[in-house]
């Protein structure tokens, strides 16, 4: 397994998912920072403003959230311009089984996977293979 | 005799004669307007939208009876259609029923008891399609719900099971006891929230399904038992706590509904609060006056985006990211206000502050 380190982004607004999902990435030892945010536009601001530190960015949106929810998120990240999107890797995260969200999530190019939660171990492990 | 619970019903013909003699002998049973011609039925049709039965005449000089029902028949469906006429052709029998969808015929010259029992049918008929059609709409409104809370359920329910499983398998590879704790305290506040949601969705369908049970309301009671639920949570959180109440005459309405949205509208004010101030603070007055009360409950916490002022009410709508909110509180608190006739106004100011203001009516 390669070793590179990375950058990871959570957002999720329930604070307590955040926690997980910190404490996982970190576990994996591959992290070189990792941005938490309960709300998706303070997320945004921040990827509008972060400097480029030549590695990969790993994103985990929650969909359902108040104010700005996930797809409104990947909608508005994939307006921004090629340059600052290339390094961000995005996945989905989702309580809900519902069919037109797993649907959804498909139709946007920048969104590489839906994922179930809660965030596990084995979770993580199969996205730093894949992404 | 009370003229609103009598039928309304209008009779278009172009013979004056016909037109009077209708009215003699209907006057004292139905609420009759009469039009001499189909441009003064239609000002009538247009002004009195509770219409429930139409006899129109067939022969007439502008148009006949069954083009003057095909005319107003998309504007106006549910009024029900009875002809009149002195032609008893099969054809104009045929037409009647195909193009003018007529309910009834009557053949001229007409007896009393023919029209009135025409007339009664129809009227029957009318209530029976109107209920039908509202039926039709709190269904679908209804279904409409129920798809909301499927989505919603399984984000809401199942969220914060998922949490804990998510914790579960942390903490099985946790070796410092702190971390342990403050898993265990995370797995707490998920359960909590897991509570909340339970107990608002069984207010939901109190309010839904439960009948009203009107009694008298001491208002004294309602704000003790808000003291009990409230004191603890204002020292808890450091908020002060200002209590009101008087009460002139007596009030008669549904109690639990009257504590559903009380409890609510505290409950929102105590959970929104400004985290970096030191006067918190949250007011609750109640007035009964004049055979009314009057509830106001104010806070000077986060406030309300304007911009979100009209989607407070709505069914798992949240404006907050900060504190655990269902999205079920102030719907629960309109719903439980439909049932008691009572409204609510809100004013908010962001960072400054919320007062909802909620008048009922006594029973």
């Amino acid at each position: 397994m390669s070793d590179i380190k990375l950058n990871f982004i959570v957002i999720d607004d329930s604070k307590l998912d955040c926690f997980i999902a910190e404490k996982i990435i970190k576990n994996t030892g591959r992290s070189e920072n990792c941005n938490v945010f309960q709300q998706a536009t303070d997320a945004l601001e921040y990827i509008k403003t972060a400097q480029v530190n030549g590695l990969k960015t790993i994103v985990f949106v929650d969909i359902q959230m108040p104010v700005m929810n996930g797809f409104e998120f990947v909608e508005s990240f994939e307006k921004l311009s090629d340059g600052q999107k290339e390094s961000y890797c995005i996945y989905m995260l989702s309580s809900s089984i519902n069919e037109n969200d797993i649907a959804k999530v498909k139709g946007y190019s920048s969104v590489k996977h839906f994922l179930n939660k809660p965030l596990t171990n084995d979770t993580i492990k199969a996205v730093l293979e894949d992404y | 005799m009370d003229s609103k619970k009598k039928i309304k019903v209008l009779y278009v013909d172009d013979e004056s004669n016909n037109l009077i003699s209708f009215k003699a002998s209907f006057r004292f049973d139905y609420n009759v307007l009469l039009a001499n011609n189909t441009d003064e039925a239609l000002k009538h049709l247009e002004a009195n939208s509770d219409i429930s039965v139409i006899l129109s005449d067939q022969k007439m000089p502008d148009m006949t009876g069954v083009e003057f029902f095909e005319k107003i028949r998309p504007q106006y469906p549910n009024p029900i259609r009875i002809l009149i006429t002195g032609y008893t052709d099969i054809e104009s029998v045929i037409n009647a029923i195909n193009r003018g969808h007529v309910f009834r015929y009557i053949k001229k010259p007409w007896t009393d008891v023919d029209v009135q029992s025409a007339i009664d049918e129809a009227h029957k008929f009318y209530v029976t399609t109107s209920m039908l059609a509202l039926k039709n709409d709190e269904l679908q409104k209804a279904y409409n719900e129920l798809d909301k809370f499927a989505y919603s359920a399984t984000h809401d329910m199942r969220g914060p099971i998922l949490s804990v499983l998510g914790i579960i398998d942390l903490a099985k590879n946790a070796d410092d006891i702190e971390d342990i704790k403050e898993m265990i305290e995370m797995m707490e506040n998920a359960m909590l929230k897991l509570d909340n949601y339970i107990q608002n969705l069984h207010d939901h369908y109190s309010i839904r399904r439960g009948e009203l049970n009107i009694t008298e309301i001491d208002f004294n009671d309602i704000m003790k038992d808000m003291s009990d639920l409230y004191d603890i949570t204002s020292k808890l959180k450091n908020v002060s706590f200002d209590k009101s109440v008087s009460q002139e005459g007596k009030f008669r309405s549904d109690d639990i509904s009257i504590k559903i949205i009380v409890n609510n509208l505290l409950s929102n004010a105590f959970k929104y609060q400004r985290k970096n101030t030191d006067e918190k603070n949250v007011k609750l007055d109640m007035k009964v006056s004049n055979g009314a009360a009057v509830i106001v409950v104010e806070d000077n916490g986060i406030g309300i985006p304007e911009s979100s002022l009209d989607q407070v009410f709505t069914m798992f709508f949240r404006g907050s990211n900060d504190e655990i909110g269902s999205g079920f509180g102030l719907y629960n608190v309109k719903d439980a206000l439909n049932k008691i006739n009572g409204k609510i106004e809100v004013q908010s100011k962001e960072n400054s502050g919320t007062t909802f203001k909620v008048i009922i009516p006594s029973k």
